[in-house]
């Protein structure tokens, strides 16, 4: 009976120890992480779609809550904002819009004056060599200058309409976010 | 046995992966260059070191009924904080050696070492064992890792994709990309583990 006891407390101590310890070090080193995954998985992308700044976008990104999904929790957007001499003039943030094979992740850019300057695929499911075509320069080219005031119109690549069009929804669903909430991004 | 010999004993004569042919699934795994042997080593020799030192401190107070279990906590909690720790701040090798982080919970080595020395030895011995173990590991790794880069892709540990036109070997060289495969693996194990079973053989001889 003795042993058992002692066996039932060592295991329980060294069990709390550790947990109390790991949670400590997650603490710790939750924010780096995200600083760490943001960067590795979206600057290229943000890189690509903002020029000309001067600071960090990753470290100074920020969250903005654009709704809730269907359990009710808050749905938020990362905002990344291109500043020189400390004023944002753009901002790259991610939409979602339904392709062929599967929801089209597109970094956009938006200048402040309300024009895209460009977009960049993220992720993707496509149709290799068909739909795939999206995430090339002379599609994600077509997106360039384009006026936020009234809809979008792009050429579709032929062949290839449902992604084109999974494209645009992303790049909408961005741009709505921007004009939604413009007075808390920029 | 000194200190000082259950520090060496790890670097030659019981080299895990060569001489006990332990650990070998991250052994064979990630050495496809030497920057992700070090990284792997230095991971396993972090857990090695913490797990044998805790075990060690923990030997009388642990019944022995409950020991693997006890171990396998205390591993585990180390190799979650190396996890944690290498996703924050070195998330390029953190993304290259990917599951082989959280299986070091399942290597035999350090687990062996917990139970066969740790648990038996004390504290700085143990801590003597773990770093020799843990480094002569790292530097298997980093041979292997080395040499399979070597002859797969031509560089050395200063590559990186940022100057990717760095070539060690002469310039028509073309690489054999077998090495970088998982049969490469073996190959280049057998190779060294050959070369050095040639050397003692030859100290050996030499020494009578």
């Amino acid at each position: 009976m003795r042993d058992i006891v002692r066996m039932v407390v060592v295991l329980t101590l060294i069990g709390a120890l550790s947990g109390l310890t790991l949670s400590a070090i997650h603490r710790v080193t939750r924010a780096p992480i995200e600083y760490q995954t943001i960067k590795f998985v979206k600057e290229p992308a943000v890189k690509k779609v903002l020029t000309g700044y001067e600071n960090d976008p990753i470290a100074d990104r920020k969250k903005i809550v654009v709704g809730v999904d269907e359990k009710g929790r808050p749905l938020e957007v990362i905002i990344f904002p291109a500043k020189k001499a400390g004023v944002t003039f753009a901002v790259a943030l991610e939409g979602r819009g339904k392709g062929f094979g599967g929801l089209i992740g597109v970094m956009v850019g938006v200048s402040r004056d309300g024009a895209l300057l460009d977009i960049g695929i993220t992720a993707h499911s496509e149709t290799p060599g068909v739909g795939s075509k999206v995430a090339e320069a002379s599609f994600t080219d077509r997106f360039k200058g384009l006026p936020l005031t009234k809809g979008l119109t792009v050429d579709a690549i032929s062949g290839a309409t449902y992604s084109s069009r999974g494209v645009v929804a992303a790049v909408e669903q961005a741009v709505g976010y921007v004009s939604k909430f413009s007075k808390e991004i920029f | 046995m000194s200190i000082t010999d259950e520090f060496t004993k790890g670097l030659w004569k019981t080299v895990a992966p060569f001489r006990l042919v332990l650990g070998l699934c991250p052994t064979l795994a990630v050495t496809t260059s030497g920057i992700n042997g070090i990284g792997m080593g230095l991971a396993t020799t972090f857990v090695l070191v913490f797990s044998n030192l805790f075990v060690s401190l923990l030997r009388r107070f642990i019944p022995t009924q409950v020991r693997i279990a006890s171990f396998i906590v205390i591993i585990a909690s180390f190799v979650v904080i190396v996890e944690l720790v290498m996703q924050a701040y070195f998330y390029p090798l953190f993304k290259i050696l990917g599951i082989f982080i959280p299986l070091i919970v399942v290597n035999c080595i350090i687990l062996g070492r917990a139970e066969a020395f740790a648990s038996k030895n004390g504290l700085l011995v143990s801590l003597a064992d773990g770093l020799g173990i843990g480094i002569g590991f790292t530097l298997s790794l980093f041979v292997l890792g080395s040499l399979r880069e070597l002859l797969g892709s031509g560089t050395l540990l200063f590559y990186d994709s940022s100057h990717p036109g760095f070539h060690v070997m002469w310039e028509s060289f073309e690489p054999f990309t077998f090495m970088l495969k998982p049969p490469g693996a073996f190959v280049a194990l057998g190779l060294l583990l050959g070369a050095m079973n040639l050397i003692s053989r030859h100290q050996a001889r030499k020494g009578g």
